[in-house]
This record gives C-alpha cells, structure tokens and sequence, in this order.
C-alpha cells in the first residue's frame, strides 16, 4: 500500500485520500469568459514533472496540498493550504 | 430491566445489544446496556477483550476557528495540540481533531456534566466561529478494551495501534473496515482500551465488524457496569 503523509494526521494509507486535481487559480468572476471559465472547469495542464494538487483525507474532511511527481508519481511535500492562501479568517 | 423504548433516547445498536442479551438501565436519560447477563464475570472480560455500546451517553463536538479558544475560555484543559486527547478534571476527556475542532466524550462513571454545561452555555451566549457538532446523534461511540484490542484494531485498521506507538491520550482518524472512524486510546485502570467513533448511520455495521473481528481472540460484548468498574479500580480517563 502507497502511504501518503497528511499534514494533519501523519502517514495514511493512499487509499483514504481523493486527488481534488491541480491548483489553479480562479478567473475573476466579473470578468471571466466562457472560454476562461471552461479552462478552468475543464482544462488541465497535465505536464510531466512536479505538480501542485489539492488532496483530501476522507476520515476528517480535510483538504491539504502535495506536490507531486507526474513522471515518477513521487509525493515530494505535503502542506496545510493556508501556506499559500493564508489563514481563512473567522 | 428497562425496556430501551421506553427512553426517548437509546443506543443506535439497541436491537443488536438486546440480542446478545444485554440488560438495559436509564443513565443521563438514556437506555444504556449496563450488563450482558454476567455482571461478576464482565469485568474479567473486558481485561481480556471486550466491546462496549456508549452511544447513547453524552458527548459533542465544537467546530470553527474559534472554537478552541471559546474551549479554553471555559476551563477546558490540553488543546494545545492535534490529535490529543487530555482528560479533564471531572473525568470527561477532551480530544483536538484539528485547529479548528475538538470533541468532548462525558464522564463514563456518570459524574460530571461538561457536555451540557458547555451546550447550554454556546445556546445562550453564541460566540461567533464556533459551531456546536451534535455528535450523540452524528455519532456512534464504542469502546473496544483488553489485552487484544490492539491486535483485533490491526485486523480492521492500517495505522499501528499498539501502545508503543499509539499511547494513552493519541488520537488517529484513519479508515477502519472501511469506514471512517475516529480512534483515541485511553486507559481504564491497568485496561488498555479505544473510543471508536464514527457515522451513526454505519452504527450496527460497524457494530457486527467488531464482534466479528472479536471472535479471534474470544472477546465478548460487555456492559457499562465492566467499563465503570474497570475505572473505579484506577485513575484512567474515562
């Protein structure tokens, strides 16, 4: 079994995660096009190398970051999002 | 004996205890399997293997980014680190699931009445980013003790559950028979033991699960009255 290591609850068994697929940025609302919108539902980058993903730990619900080797599937880091988006506030 | 039914609360899994014979009595207003027909000999069993039904006693959950700050504002001791259990003065136990969540099991020996004081208090002051988690209804509760617990957990669980690893007061959230259960290993005495926690709807699956992966290692259900004994004879966390 491959282990993935949670920031929140250590090294777990793959297979009580889900891949919530890569990060991207949203378009603004406001100004997004259909086109822009439609990337970014359905368009994915999908390149050889070190990606950056959502993943979520199914027991608590709880979302997180990977980076990850697409060419080796090698989980290089793990990270809570609030290193990138901060802290959401109260 | 108290008919189950009879209470406007009772456990998720009262038909299957009442099947196994247990003998139900009122505790916080509840039915609860106090004994399975051997009350002298339950004690012993727990020692060995044993699964108790704590479902229908008290228990909550508070959640939002300020709910451990309100937690600690109102005397509730540890918190101070994710996935922790720390017992409190009047016998509940408190466990960090996060740094926005935390779940509070009542005291087993009936003393003590933390849930609902930390309820009532919530419902009449409510303070903003803290939200009440109805777990006595979202929840079942279990207890799985003894000697075997550790091994019967391994049959079921991918994390490692044996004291060396998981002491008293750890807490995993991980997948056991596949679904998702929250585990806190706590003492009753000299009794090693589990909370199990999961989705009240999977309650009498997960009930038969664990009596089934009992039957390994000749573990019995048993009643609340093993569980209060097995803690009036040491100072576990109850």
């Amino acid at each position: 079994m491959k282990i993935l290591h949670c920031p929140l609850n250590g090294p777990r068994n793959i297979s009580e995660f889900v891949c919530g697929g890569e990060v991207v940025e949203m378009p603004d609302p406001g100004a997004a096009t259909d086109a822009d919108w439609s990337d970014y539902v359905f368009g994915h980058e999908n390149a050889r190398g070190t990606v950056r993903e959502w993943w979520f730990h199914v027991p608590t619900a709880y979302w997180f970051i990977a980076e990850r080797d697409t060419g080796t599937d090698e989980i290089l880091r793990t990270y809570p999002a609030s290193e990138i988006f901060g802290r959401v506030p109260p | 004996m108290a008919e189950p039914a009879s209470y406007a609360r009772r456990s998720f899994v009262y038909r299957e205890l009442a099947a196994c014979g247990a003998r139900f009595g009122g505790v916080a207003g509840a039915a609860v399997a106090l004994d399975f027909g051997e009350p002298g000999t339950e004690r012993q069993s727990l020692a060995r293997l044993g699964l108790c039904d704590l479902s229908p006693l008290p228990r909550v959950g508070f959640k939002g980014p300020a709910a451990l700050d309100w937690l600690r504002a109102r005397r509730v001791l540890g918190l101070d680190r994710d996935n922790r259990a720390d017992m409190q003065r009047g016998g509940a136990l408190a466990a960090r699931l996060a740094p926005t969540e935390a779940l509070i099991l009542g005291n087993l020996t009936g003393r003590g009445n933390l849930c609902g004081r930390l309820e009532t208090a919530l419902d009449a002051d409510p303070e903003p980013g803290c939200y009440k988690v109805l777990r006595r209804d979202g929840s079942f509760h279990f207890l799985l003790g003894g000697m075997h617990a550790a091994e019967t957990m391994a049959t079921l669980c991918g994390v490692d559950l044996r004291a060396r690893a998981f002491p008293a007061g750890s807490i995993a959230q991980t997948s056991v028979a596949r679904m998702s259960m929250i585990v806190i290993a706590v003492s009753l005495g000299e009794i090693p033991a589990f909370h199990l926690l999961g989705d009240s709807a999977s309650a009498a699956y997960a009930w038969g699960v664990l009596v089934d992966a009992m039957t390994g290692f000749d573990g019995k259900p048993v009643g609340l009255d093993a569980v209060r004994d097995a803690l009036g004879n040491g100072a576990g966390p109850g």
